[in-house]
């Protein structure tokens, strides 16, 4: 069937402002801040047998989820899928989840008897039992330790809600009312989906809607692939490492073997690390996103985001490995670690295949939380966010200063500092930007930032501190990396302790201090424009050091402009010491 | 001076509106007749914009501007300078005083970004360089009790800073000072005194709200246009004066209500949205004159449509906005923005999908019809050839429209990567534009709560009224207004404006009885704030109104939401409180804790409302001036076929006419679209009704 260009336009639109209104929907329904303020959310809409078409509203580390979940229904439903049913459903082994704390809600849409498509959400839940209360237990060793697994199960049927299957997931979290209103506003945001899904398809016809879906997949593919028909044929490698296994110092690898053939790429994983014990091991949709959100933050941000657009990128990631671990494995903090060295991995592949469209490296966070209760005895759990890393700089801009997860690429919104003050029992002694945090470049990495805190009571720590004390944002394309982060606690009476990587304490009242790690630069520090430096000294970003051993510039007596003639010589005295001996720091 | 026979019968009311293209000028007059006046703009030189229009207008009445100036009664002006000064990057330079160790949130920014996915393009440049952006020693607590003294050697080290860098404008924003401003008081006494600097803003004054970034960058954005947008409204003011003016010249702000140029220098932040706040007393004055209290209008210009809601009386208003990227907690009418206008670029992508927006071809080159060296199709090429535009002199023969030029446009740019015809190729672009505007206006109304069936939708600017009823239609709203004077919608808007200012105090307390007593005394003292400033204002006790408000959350929520008409009982609040909860988010906790966080009190001076004219129906029915070949559409936006359409002349509609569509009316500056179906009508307000089979 030829498609009507006019009408494949519109259709994309309105599946685009659909999945969108869903988002509303459930910000605007929900009870958990999670929906409201993080929006840890994506909703989409599948085609009849499962692709996803359309995911206009979402955070990027959904990006390749949906379509499994999809799948794992029809696998596991196959001829029982009727109008008004809806599933849940979050295993990664049995239902096509990517971790148990994102539990996907879907919704087939019929039109004339016929199934059409499925209109579905992903949210991260507020708790769904497992070892630690919030969804992240730092001391899992595997899957039964972190949450409730959910196959595929028919939560409604035929618009009859089966209440003693909602009450047992209720019944399996610590915050059952917080719950019950996250899952009735994702399975309101999937209803008002599904009519208007219905209403287009009842326009345009069924048989009409599909062949628009796949003109829509089509389309996007052909995007996807002109992207990469740019790049020079060839195998280019990229790898990125964590130095822990969650519980020891252990070297765990992902490696990423890109190969691209005329319009098409295929990514390997094959030399990645094994799986480990602690809870960062990735599930196949997890990997899958994580690559798509790679490649998808390289190339132009209005390149679809469907399941046609990652047609052209083939994916082999061997059971058993870090990339993708067998049933049972810990798996809970894979959507930010190990998606974060997944990224990077196909990050510096693709980077390889074309230097000036290269992205420096995200530095890693490093916050955990504090949980803990107030005078009143009401409980209250504390985010360090504002103690986020700096991203890596691409040609043309610097680094983003202290802007969060690599994972989301910064979407989620810093706190604010006296609303904190409000909310919890903490004072914070200091919020700022590090100086030489960033990695040196011609576009210089964005820093981390000195973040000091008193907490007034006693409570739990978990600590997350991946990015502690090894350098994370790496540079690209003759930039350095980024500078490692570093997190002492000082407890009330007792002796200050460095952090450790993962892991809970027991503490009385305490102040952290942290130095948040910075991202990478991009391009010959010797190359950015020498009153950037002068601004970058003048602000203390950088120090008079740095800007004359590593930037080669040289600031007049006063340090308020830049002496040309000295920095001139400096920087050709610098770049024949690189290309005589080795590199600079 | 000497009387002319047509100056009509003063005293009279002006409006001046300095958009970016064109300033419009309205006058009413003593009879409630309205005039009206379109010249360009000057953007180097605004006031010399506003005298051109005035001259214009004092020519046609055969009188001097001096005559216009001393029977006029009141002077409105709404300007887009402190806009302007943003987005070009051309404020003063800025100092910013923060607390000790907490330097960095206004270029943190909270991390705020559109598109995630969109991450190579920088941030717009932070406006306050990180070595102008001073600490201070001292600290608030969150409840605002003292924990450490204002550090006063800080003090005068910054202010040795500022003035050895030039600094001409400082912003002070310390934390928790919306609890306790003493300490940034005592800044500006030191600023003003030691430093001897003119122009200080403190963010418990400018933004009195809690989150050290959004009110120290509405600070930051205060302190940056101050002086620019003060000394031009000041010396605007002297110029009039002089030549005649007898009132303080009022000026517009973002909440649709005036302040007298003398009041303003405290916080012209709040003039960003100045020109299209206008739109408030438009929509004010639609509803007298129709009866159709709840509205949404759709304003359609070159690049962008502006949607805007009134119900139950009021315009929605937000405190929430942005500007070139600077992020601001300002009182302003809540509008919603979508790149969607006659002069929105049309193409297809690298893989052979149709868009259309969001990028638009502006005044310059403009549409490819327009002959001015645009390549691009725009939506007004696509009308053209469509045949709902003439080919010839356009918007008001500013332009003349060449068929040719379009459809070569449309040809290379559209229909051929697609492989469709030309005539299909503009049908796909107005479906697509349509389809933008509908989804534009379902967000300000559907997925506000608010049910499009109870609207009238009311097109303007230009090109509304070209896709007000196929919007109306597919919206479902009672039908579609198409004001006369639509092209002058903002100027209208002023001279139906208040005199207003919000008043406002953070106030996080439990909503229970024990905090009724608290309450009560805010407000109290938040209505003797606003007294004393209208009285300023010259406004007597009579002519003074007071509007008490709350905004309210469940403990533990991010967002709260607004009251209006708020008094201090528990039972009232909570139940106001539920409503809106219940229409924002589709449920209420009734078990739930209910906190307030803000009291405010809106102080309105009362200014003469415009009273609409009426014209007895009569006169006979008009005749097409001409029939053409008009492109049809259905009630879902379908494509039907070329008809043959008739063609109205807009001043021989007059009140009380029926007209079946489809049919066209051409304005002077614009073209009313009426498809098959729809009904027309002369209201007695000789504005049009469009009317369709389900209204």
């Amino acid at each position: 069937m030829t498609l009507d260009p006019v009408q494949l336009a519109l259709t994309q639109n309105r599946l685009d402002y659909i999945t969108r209104q869903m988002g509303e929907v459930m910000v605007r329904t929900a009870r958990s801040p999670i929906f409201s303020q993080a929006h840890d959310f994506t909703c989409f809409v599948c085609g009849p047998d499962g692709w996803l078409v359309s995911q206009a509203d979402g955070i990027p580390i959904h990006s390749g989820g949906g379509g499994f979940a999809v799948r794992a229904v029809l696998r596991d439903f196959a001829d029982d899928i009727e109008p008004g049913d809806v599933f849940v459903l979050n295993d990664p082994w049995r239902a096509g989840g990517n971790h148990l704390p994102d539990w996907v809600v879907a919704r087939p849409v019929f039109v004339d008897g016929r199934r059409v498509a499925f209109c579905c959400n992903r949210a991260h839940q507020s708790d769904i039992g497992g070892g630690a209360p919030g969804t992240y237990n730092p001391l899992a060793h595997d899957t039964w330790q972190e949450g409730v697994r959910l196959p595929a199960l028919k939560l409604i049927s035929r618009g009859e809600t089966r209440r003693d299957l909602w009450r047992l997931l209720l019944a399996n979290s610590r915050t059952p009312e917080l719950q019950d209103g996250d899952l009735r506003a994702m399975v309101g945001a999937t209803r008002i989906g599904a009519e208007r899904v219905a209403e287009f398809a009842g326009e345009v016809s069924a048989d009409q809607a599909l062949a628009l879906f796949d003109g829509i997949l089509d389309h996007a593919e052909r995007r996807m692939r002109a992207a990469l028909a740019a790049l020079p044929d060839g195998v280019y490698e990229g790898a990125d490492h964590s130095d822990n296994d969650c519980f020891e110092p252990r070297d765990v690898a992902v490696r990423a073997r890109l190969t691209i053939e005329g319009d098409g790429a295929r990514v390997d994983l094959s030399e990645s690390s094994p799986q480990i014990r602690g809870f960062k091991n990735s599930t196949w949709a997890n990997t899958c996103s994580s690559v798509y959100t790679a490649f998808a933050s390289f190339f132009e941000p209005d390149i679809p985001r469907n399941e046609g657009t990652f047609r052209a990128v083939e994916i082999i990631a061997p059971e058993g490995s870090i990339v993708n671990a067998t049933e049972g494995a810990a798996t809970t903090m894979c959507t930010v670690f190990v998606a974060h060295e997944i990224i990077h991995a196909c990050w510096k592949a693709l980077g390889a295949a074309s230097p000036e469209q290269a992205c420096a490296g995200w530095a890693k966070n490093v916050f955990g939380i504090t949980t803990g209760r107030h005078g009143d005895g009401r409980r209250y759990v504390l985010y360090h966010g504002l103690a986020a890393a700096g991203a890596g700089a691409v040609e043309g801009r610097d680094g983003f200063n202290q802007i969060g997860h690599l994972c989301t690429l910064g979407g989620l919104v810093m706190p604010s500092l006296e609303v904190y003050e409000q909310l919890y029992p903490v004072r914070y002694r200091r919020c700022e930007f590090r100086r030489d945090g960033g990695g040196a470049g011609e576009w210089r990495g964005g820093t981390g930032v000195e973040y000091e805190i008193d907490v007034h009571t006693e409570g739990t720590w978990s600590f997350r501190g991946e990015g502690l004390r090894y350098r994370t944002g790496y540079g690209a394309a003759a930039g350095l990396d980024g500078e490692g982060g570093e997190m002492e606690v000082h407890p009330v009476g007792a002796p200050t302790f460095a952090a450790p990587k993962f892991g809970l304490r027991e503490l009385g009242p305490a102040r952290l201090v942290v130095s948040s790690p910075g991202g990478g630069g991009f391009g010959d520090p010797l190359d950015r424009d020498p009153e950037q430096v002068l601004r970058d000294v003048r602000d203390a970003m950088i120090s008079t050091e740095s800007a004359f051993d590593v930037y080669g510039v040289v600031l007049t007596p006063g340090g308020r402009t830049v002496d040309t003639d000295a920095t001139l010589r400096r920087r050709a005295a610098l770049r024949q010491n690189v290309t005589s001996s080795s590199k600079a720091p | 001076m000497t009387d002319s026979p047509a100056l009509p019968a003063p005293p009279w009311r002006i409006a001046v509106d300095v958009g970016g293209t064109f300033t419009d000028m309205v006058l009413v007059d003593a009879g409630g007749r309205f005039h009206v006046f379109k010249t360009p703009s000057v953007p180097a030189d605004p006031s010399r914009g506003v005298l051109d229009v005035l001259e214009h207008a004092a020519r046609a009445f055969g009188a001097d501007v001096g005559r216009l100036l001393s029977d006029c009664a009141l002077f409105l002006h709404g300007s887009t300078v402190a806009t302007n000064t943003v987005l070009e990057g051309r404020g003063a330079r800025v100092g910013m005083l923060v607390t000790r160790g907490f330097r960095d949130f206004l270029e943190a920014r909270r991390g705020f970004r559109a598109n995630p996915f969109d991450h190579r393009p920088p941030y717009p440049p932070v406006l306050v360089p990180r070595y102008l952006r001073r600490p201070v020693g001292g600290r608030m607590d969150a409840r605002g009790a003292e924990v450490e003294p204002l550090d006063e050697a800080d003090l005068d080290a910054a202010i040795e800073t500022f003035r050895a860098e030039g600094v001409e404008s400082v912003a002070v924003c310390l934390l928790h000072s919306f609890e306790n401003g003493a300490h940034e008081r005592r800044c500006a006494e030191g600023l003003h005194a030691r430093g001897g600097f003119e122009w200080v803003s403190l963010s418990h004054e400018v933004a009195p709200i809690i989150g050290e970034y959004e009110r120290g960058s509405t600070t930051v954005v205060n302190a940056y246009v101050g002086p620019k947008v003060v000394r031009y409204l000041q010396a605007l003011d002297e110029r009039l004066r002089t030549l005649g003016l007898g009132p303080d010249l009022l000026v517009l702000q973002s909440n649709g209500r005036a302040i007298s140029t003398r009041q303003v220098a405290h916080c012209p932040v709040n003039l960003v949205l100045s020109g299209p706040a206008g739109g408030v007393g438009a929509l004010d004055y639609f509803a007298a004159a129709t009866g159709f209290d709840d509205l949404i209008t759709m304003e359609i210009g070159g690049t962008s449509c502006d949607v805007m809601l009134r119900a139950g009386g009021r315009v929605a208003v937000t405190d929430r906005l942005e500007v070139g990227g600077y992020d601001l907690v300002s009182a302003s009418v809540d509008i919603h923005t979508v790149g969607a206008g006659g002069g929105t670029i049309a193409g297809a992508d690298a893989a052979g999908l149709l868009f259309a927006g969001p990028r638009g071809a502006g005044a310059v080159p403009g549409p490819a019809a327009y002959g001015r060296g645009g390549e691009e199709p725009t939506v007004t090429d696509a009308q053209l050839v469509l045949g709902r535009l003439a080919p010839g002199p356009y918007a008001g023969g500013a332009v003349s429209l060449d068929l040719e030029r379009a459809r070569a446009a449309l040809r290379t740019r559209v229909a051929e990567p697609l492989g469709i015809g030309v005539r299909e190729a503009a049908i796909g672009v107005i479906r697509l534009v349509e389809q933008n505007l509908l989804q534009a206006v379902e967000r300000i109304s559907i997925e506000r709560g608010r049910d499009p069936a109870r609207f009238v939708l009311v097109a303007g600017g230009g090109a509304g009224p070209m896709h007000g009823a196929a919007v109306g239609r597919r919206l479902g709203a009672r039908g579609v207004l198409v004001p006369r004077l639509a092209g002058v919608f903002c100027a209208l808007g002023m001279l139906n404006a208040d005199v207003g200012q919000d008043f406002t105090r953070v106030f996080i307390a439990p909503l229970d009885e024990d905090t009724m007593d608290e309450v009560r005394s805010v407000y109290a003292g938040l209505e003797g704030d606003a007294r004393a400033w209208l009285r300023e204002g010259g406004f007597e006790t009579g002519a003074m109104r007071f509007e008490p408000e709350a905004d309210l959350r469940y403990a533990g929520q991010q967002w709260d939401v607004r009251v209006t008409d708020a008094k201090a009982d528990v039972g009232k609040l909570r139940a106001a409180f539920e409503r809106e909860h219940d229409r924002l988010f589709g449920h209420v906790q009734p078990d739930s804790t209910v906190e307030l966080t803000r009291l405010r009190v809106v102080g309105i001076g009362t200014l003469p409302p415009l009273v609409p004219a009426r014209a007895e129906p009569g006169g006979p029915m008009p005749v097409p001036v001409s029939t053409r070949e008009v492109y049809a559409f259905g009630p879902r936006g379908e494509p039907l076929g070329f008809a043959p359409t008739p063609v109205y002349r807009g001043a021989d509609l007059l009140a009380g006419h029926r007209l079946d569509g489809p049919l066209l009316v051409e304005e002077r500056t614009t073209t009313v679209v009426a498809g098959p179906g729809d009904r027309l009508e002369v209201l007695a307000s000789g504005d049009l009704f469009i009317r369709f089979d389900h209204s």
